[in-house]
């Protein structure tokens, strides 16, 4: 809703996304902020927010097929393993520079997205599900056993990204995610605003509809899947690139569900969703691993091994089936109420 | 032949998807779970408890139906009428929280139950794993009950209209939430049973109840998400391509329910015996 008093007036006015200036500075100053925010944390919330960024990245391209196109795909991580063994194959085996290999990840990752999106054409919904979940086994088996390209279940190792002959630091890759965040977050956002996001709104909310308005099916899901499963390319190779050494075992089954987990906690089909959702759910991951954990190992000492893991599965599962039990809609729907409560304030509307 | 028999177990996992799914159109991920966490559970009983192994069993059993009643209660009815996307979310949910449960409880740990055969047996000349013969034997009782249950008892029939329509059996008066409690009992006693095959056949760990995803979901997928003779058949297929094709690569035999899978997606994804009710586009 716009605030009172601002009319669109033109053409461009209608269609900014940043629409007045308070927008505008809000955006500068949260910039700046989360880029200073680098600076003044402490270690390990440094690496907190590096991985909250490629988990985000990771959700914006389930968003886009999931949240716009209604293709649930319970294999992002698979996708995203596919986008770090790329940029891990293509830069120790062949010596390409990082930045070559950012859109080889993403490519990649999107043409292995649209070899499982093909079932898409004759089956949807919960069948669609199945294959995706195929798909993660599939892709994480091969990555195993074709030992000669992946290393195997060892995995492989990454060169580190270097400008100017030195590492990057965790501060400086933590400018590099939020810049690709913020670019990928830019396009996300655009990719919406087009035909053919609309013409994923189209399929997801009613498919017959949709093709009888003249809109190809299969090729608005395919493009679907390959957009969702660039984003996942993209998060690997910030993955590859932040843990110089990848192996299957980083991209389980479990990780797949998580994105989706994110998407449903932050509210299916918008951005703002995704990234709430991200940043919901990775809070609440290292509160109980690293605040409530170590409490509970004091309290009861001899399940100290396991409470961590445990927990943090436990608790991820009870917030989910929370969201999906009381706000299916999401946290962005939250958001916005009080939003338009704070809008309205002294009137009811 | 071994293969084969481990297919009874696979079908009899499939029977407990199978069950759910055709009274109340919820496809239950977190059934291999639930029969891990079963199985620890007479673990716990057997071991830290000792209890006499007669009572362990029957106590398993009711905590196998207490569990599937109290899963319905708690998280499936609230969302009855939900899309089924939201239902699959929530059991795979489920299924992470029976995971973390597990860890807590038991961390990595893996056992043998202690009443386990040790040793095979010969059977028509070949030697099999005990475990396997009884999950083989106890499938096809357990099938030929239910297939009697389904067509001669009042209760079998009122699962079978409510699986045919909700809202006409409603207004004929059956008490369709009954029957979906009803029929999740069922599977969680189901449950129980995989539990104590499965630990015979394999080991009770950790990773136990991937045989729910990795097997379960497949069977049901190939013979029909709603036919109880179509996972019967299913199972035995996926016993018998797995040890095929174990033999002849062993790095294989993870892979193939999965590839599989794929294959019944794209060419029949209604599975051989389902009925034919999903949407094509």
């Amino acid at each position: 809703m716009l605030p009172c008093g601002t009319f669109n007036t033109r053409p461009e006015e209608d269609m900014a996304i940043v629409r007045t200036k308070t927008q505008w500075l809000l955006i500068a100053v949260g910039l700046v902020f989360f880029v200073s925010l680098g600076l003044f944390s402490p270690e390990d919330w440094v690496v907190w927010l590096i991985l909250l960024g490629i988990y985000a990245i990771a959700v914006l391209g389930l968003h886009i097929l999931t949240g716009l196109c209604g293709q649930f795909s319970m294999g992002q991580a698979a996708f995203m393993a596919v986008g770090a063994y790329t940029t891990a194959i293509f830069e120790s085996r062949y010596g390409l520079s990082p930045w070559a290999t950012l859109p080889l990840a993403g490519i990649f990752a999107g043409l292995v997205g649209l070899l499982f999106g093909t079932p898409a054409l004759r089956i949807k919904g919960f069948y669609l599900v199945m294959s995706t979940i195929a798909a993660q086994f599939i892709v994480i088996w091969i990555l195993r056993e074709w030992e000669t390209v992946t290393g195997g279940a060892f995995g492989i190792d990454v060169p580190a990204i270097k400008i100017g002959g030195e590492k990057l630091s965790d501060v400086q890759f933590w400018w590099l995610t939020l810049g690709l965040l913020v670019v990928m977050l830019i396009l996300a956002k655009n990719i919406q605003r087009t035909a053919t996001g609309r013409r994923f709104v189209a399929v997801r909310d009613n498919d017959l509809a949709a093709e009888v308005m003249g809109v190809n099916l299969l090729r608005t899901k395919l493009v679907a899947f390959f957009i969702g499963c660039f984003y996942a390319g993209i998060a690997g190779w910030l993955w590859a690139h932040f843990y110089p050494h990848i192996s299957p075992e980083q991209f389980t089954f479990k990780d797949s569900l998580w994105f989706l987990g994110m998407i449903i906690v932050g509210g299916m089909g918008s951005t703002t969703g995704a990234i709430f959702g991200a940043t919901m759910l990775r809070i609440v991951d290292k509160t109980t691993t690293d605040y409530l954990a170590p409490v509970l190992k004091e309290a009861f000492p001899g399940l100290a091994v396991q409470i961590a893991d445990a927990l943090s599965l436990i608790v991820f599962a009870l917030v989910v089936i929370f969201f999906i039990l009381v706000e299916p809609r999401g946290l962005y729907h939250r958001f916005q109420r009080l939003r338009l409560y704070y809008q309205l304030h002294p009137f009811a509307y | 032949m071994q293969g084969f028999l481990v297919g009874g177990l696979y079908a009899l996992v499939a029977l407990g998807f199978v069950l759910i799914f055709k009274s109340s159109r919820v496809l239950n991920l977190a059934y291999g779970e639930m029969i891990a966490i079963l199985s620890y559970f007479l673990i716990f009983l057997l071991d830290s408890l000792e209890f006499p192994l007669g009572l362990a069993i029957f106590l398993m059993f009711v905590a196998g139906a207490g569990l599937g009643f109290l899963v319905e209660r708690s998280f499936i009815r609230p969302l009855v009428g939900q899309p089924f996307l939201a239902l699959l979310m929530m059991t795979l949910m489920l299924m992470f929280l029976f995971q973390g449960i597990i860890a807590l409880w038991k961390g990595g740990a893996s056992y043998a139950y202690p009443f386990a055969p040790r040793g095979m047996i010969e059977f028509w000349g070949v030697s099999v794993l005990p475990g396997a013969l009884w999950a083989f034997v106890a499938a096809i009782v357990i099938f030929l009950l239910l297939a009697f249950v389904f067509r001669y008892t009042k209760i079998g029939l009122a699962m079978r209209v409510v699986a045919a329509d909700h809202a006409v059996s409603q207004s004929l008066g059956i008490k369709v939430k009954r029957i979906f409690s009803l029929s999740w009992v069922i599977s969680g006693v189901f449950a129980a049973i995989c539990g104590i095959l499965a630990g015979l056949v394999w080991m009770v760990t950790r990773d136990m109840g991937l045989i729910g995803m990795g097997k379960g979901l497949v069977v049901v997928l190939l013979g029909g998400m709603n036919s109880i003779p179509g996972a019967l058949v299913g199972g035995l297929i996926l016993g018998l391509t797995e040890s095929l094709g174990g033999y002849y690569r062993p790095e294989l035999r993870e892979i193939i329910p999965w590839l599989l899978m794929l294959l019944i997606l794209i060419i029949r994804p209604w599975g051989m015996f389902g009925e034919r009710r999903i949407e094509r586009i």
